[in-house]
């Protein structure tokens, strides 16, 4: 008995040793051009980003711009979702090939990781009607005594629930709807005096809608967003930052923020 | 009754740690002989008995059985605890097993006899001790005496040349132990071998063949019944006799 | 729709039962293993399988799969993640289920071992056949116990990317809006689960029952 556990240590061990040695090499790239599928982590509970839509499928902005590069690679895309909090692990130790979770870049994550080119630039907006004279500078103190609206879950609502748990903004101030264009309508009929949204599709509404004007831009809740790529893969990251700028180019990630952003 | 030698102990000595239990212990056992060891409770009487069988191992000296030393190195200690039954103070019977697979586990396990052949003696050992009618029982329907000659069946089927008993009766109710002393004093007419630690002095003086009094790890006294029963040679041993009627006596009275 | 919903979410119970299959025989072996190396083995394997337990105990289920997935597999193993998150909640399981017959295996008490050996058996076959029967049936009301709890917490593998019933209940929470229908559904699933699981093995034990003395 004592015999066999010295055996068992002395396998785990060398088996230990011999991995560690053993280096990685090489992009990932071939070998996803080579089995024709990119595996691709994201954490399908953040509408409009990433969801399961009715049929149990996983869309959204990142998901149909990740199948459209995927596309372009000549690769289909395998969606792994995961938490969002495993994301990161995913990528470093190799079990997925790229996270895309409207991720934004931090210098903690980029030890580890690699981060493509922006895709998106999620801006937030403060949308009034036509006829407000209200004017925003500073945001964080100007909107304070304001009735706001903002959509449930969205960056844009933990920033303004941040400011309602700070003491600074009104509970009472803060409306929350389960869609964008809720907001407008009541935005227009007076119930509140200002609309938090993302950019792209508050200037979506008031061009669809009429009536409405965005009064600021700017980034405050969200940012920059990147796809998040193994770490020193400068191949790979170079192919889709390639794809990425194709679409930038075409305005196919444009259209893509008006129909999730603007619904 | 011939007087071979079947179980010869040569100074044996029982530690634990730092506790001597028994030192320089020598007792011969004929073939056929009951032995009853008597003694004050601590003395080392049972320790004795597991270390007759191998169930613990003594510190130094010798056991033979028929001759061969058991307490050699690269003896099989499973086929002499085959050949030494014993009985437990609490029967010990194995509570997931009816009484017929008590009987029957050591058939099939250790001697691989084939079930109807292990199932035939099992049945025959039942019927030696009077439960052929209890086969079916489990340990938990049966009386603690039926328990106890259950017990003493599961020993007898792997025909042991010696049978150790250790106190089969101190755990009985007083109306239960009857049933279990007429069951040995049968054994002891078919020229059984036997070594029985008891208290029951009655057993003692009318089945013995030779009573062995123990006291502190030491044999003090031993000789046929009626001798140590009428002329103990040393006061120890008046002064034990003396304590255990007054306290069986006083146990009748209840 | 309320039917669709409760659909989506239901087909997350066979990841659930297959997790929940894997896990609990394999920490049964690992556990059984452990318990009688413990009870039976001599001082440093009887030791050795004491850290065990401690070590599995308590460290939190979910970092043991971080590390068997994230770290271990594709090193030493390679395993996916199903495999990787139905062991490691084996692994777990495996040291409370050795706790669990531990303790059955003492309760059976020193008493059979000793009369088994008495009449010659080894203590393998002592064990094996009598001294298991019994602590297994001590074994089973703690252990059903064990089985809910690694029933439930099957959920965890969802954090290596394996969809489960409580990670489908999320998914749908966030896209609908309505998480007491979602996650009142998963509740309803795990519930019904767990009395399934209950209700079998109570029948077990109810079945393998030793008779007594009728009083
Ligand atoms: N496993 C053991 N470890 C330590 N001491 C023991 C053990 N078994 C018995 N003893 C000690 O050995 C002595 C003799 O015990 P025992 O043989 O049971 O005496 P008896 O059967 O004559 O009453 C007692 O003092 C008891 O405490
Ligand atoms: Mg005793």
């Amino acid at each position: 008995m004592k015999r066999f556990w010295l055996w068992l240590s002395l396998v785990l061990v060398v088996s230990l040793l011999l991995t560690a040695c053993g280096g990685a090499g090489g992009s990932r790239l071939d070998a996803i051009k080579k089995a024709g599928v990119i595996k691709v982590g994201t954490s399908a509970d953040y509408p409009p980003f990433e969801f399961v839509d009715a049929s149990g499928n996983t869309t959204g902005f990142d998901v149909e711009l990740m199948n459209e590069i995927g596309k372009r690679l000549g690769v289909k895309v395998e969606w792994v979702d995961m938490p969002f909090d495993s994301l990161i692990a995913g990528v470093q130790e190799g079990k997925i090939d790229a996270a895309i979770a409207a991720f934004n870049y931090s210098e903690d994550r980029d030890k580890v990781v690699d981060f493509s080119e922006v895709y998106y630039t999620s801006e937030d907006a403060f949308t009034v009607v036509e006829s407000s004279s209200l004017a925003i500078n500073d945001p964080a103190s100007d909107i304070l005594n304001l009735k706001i609206g903002v959509q449930t879950g969205t960056t844009q609502d933990d920033w303004l629930t941040a400011l309602v748990d700070e003491g600074k903004l009104p509970a009472g101030n803060l409306s929350r709807y389960d869609r964008v264009d809720q907001i407008a309508l009541d935005l227009k009929n007076g119930r509140i005096e200002v609309m938090m949204s993302d950019a792209v599709p508050a200037e979506a509404l008031a061009r669809q809608l009429g009536g409405l004007k965005v009064i600021y831009k700017g980034v405050l809740s969200s940012g920059p967003m990147n796809i998040v790529l193994p770490e020193g893969d400068a191949e790979l990251a170079k192919a889709i930052n390639e794809v990425l700028a194709q679409l930038k180019a075409e305005g196919f990630i444009d259209r893509l923020a008006v129909k999730y952003f603007a619904e | 009754m011939d007087s071979a030698l079947i179980l010869q102990a040569r100074n044996l000595t029982k530690r634990y740690g730092a506790n001597i239990i028994f030192q320089d212990i020598s007792l011969d056992v004929q073939k056929g002989e009951t032995i009853v060891i008597i003694g004050p409770s601590g003395t080392g009487k049972s320790t004795l008995l597991r270390c007759l069988n191998l169930l613990t191992h003594v510190d130094s000296g010798q056991i033979f059985l028929e001759g061969e030393e058991i307490t050699a190195p690269g003896i099989n200690e499973d086929r002499v605890r085959q050949q030494i039954g014993m009985v437990f103070q609490n029967f010990l019977l194995f509570n997931h097993l009816t009484a017929l697979d008590n009987v029957m586990l050591g058939l099939t396990k250790v001697r691989k006899l084939p079930k109807p052949q292990a199932h035939e003696k099992a049945m025959h050992e039942l019927a030696r001790v009077g439960l052929a009618d209890r086969a079916g029982h489990y340990p938990g329907q049966l009386s603690g005496g039926q328990q106890q000659r259950v017990a003493i069946a599961r020993a007898l089927a792997m025909d042991p040349k010696v049978m150790l008993f250790d106190e089969p009766t101190s755990a009985l109710d007083p109306e239960l132990i009857g049933e279990v002393l007429g069951v040995m004093a049968q054994l002891a007419r078919e020229n059984m071998t036997m070594l029985v630690v008891t208290h029951e002095m009655g057993f003692a003086r009318e089945v013995a063949d030779r009573i062995v009094f123990m006291e502190k790890g030491h044999i003090v006294e031993q000789g046929a019944p009626d001798d140590l029963f009428e002329r103990p040679q040393h006061a120890r041993t008046r002064e034990f006799l003396w304590k255990i009627t007054e306290l069986y006596g006083k146990k009748e009275k209840k | 729709m309320l039917t669709d919903f409760f659909l989506y979410i239901a087909q997350g119970t066979a990841v659930t039962i297959g997790v929940t299959l894997v896990a609990l025989p394999f920490g049964l072996a690992v556990g059984l293993l452990l318990a009688l190396l413990y009870n039976y083995g001599g001082r440093w394997v009887s030791r050795a399988a004491g850290l065990y337990s401690l070590l599995m105990r308590g460290v939190p289920p979910v970092v043991l799969l971080f590390i068997l997935y994230f770290i271990l597999s594709g090193r030493l193993i390679n395993l996916s993640p199903f495999w990787a998150g139905s062991l490691s909640l084996g692994l777990v399981s495996s040291a409370y289920q050795m706790e669990i017959l531990r303790g059955a295996l003492a309760a059976v008490g020193a008493g059979q071992m000793t009369a088994a050996r008495a009449i010659g058996l080894t203590r393998l076959q002592a064990i094996r056949f009598v001294i298991l029967p019994q602590a297994i049936r001590l074994a089973i009301p703690p252990w059903s116990n064990e089985a809910s709890i690694v029933l439930k917490d099957s959920s965890l593998v969802y954090a290596l990317g394996v969809p489960e019933i409580l990670r489908r209940a999320q998914q749908l929470s966030a896209t609908t809006g309505q998480p007491f229908l979602a996650f009142g559904a998963a509740a309803l699933i795990y519930f019904a689960l767990v009395f399934l699981t209950n209700r079998a093995l109570d029948s077990l034990a109810e079945r393998t029952k030793l008779p007594t003395q009728p009083v």
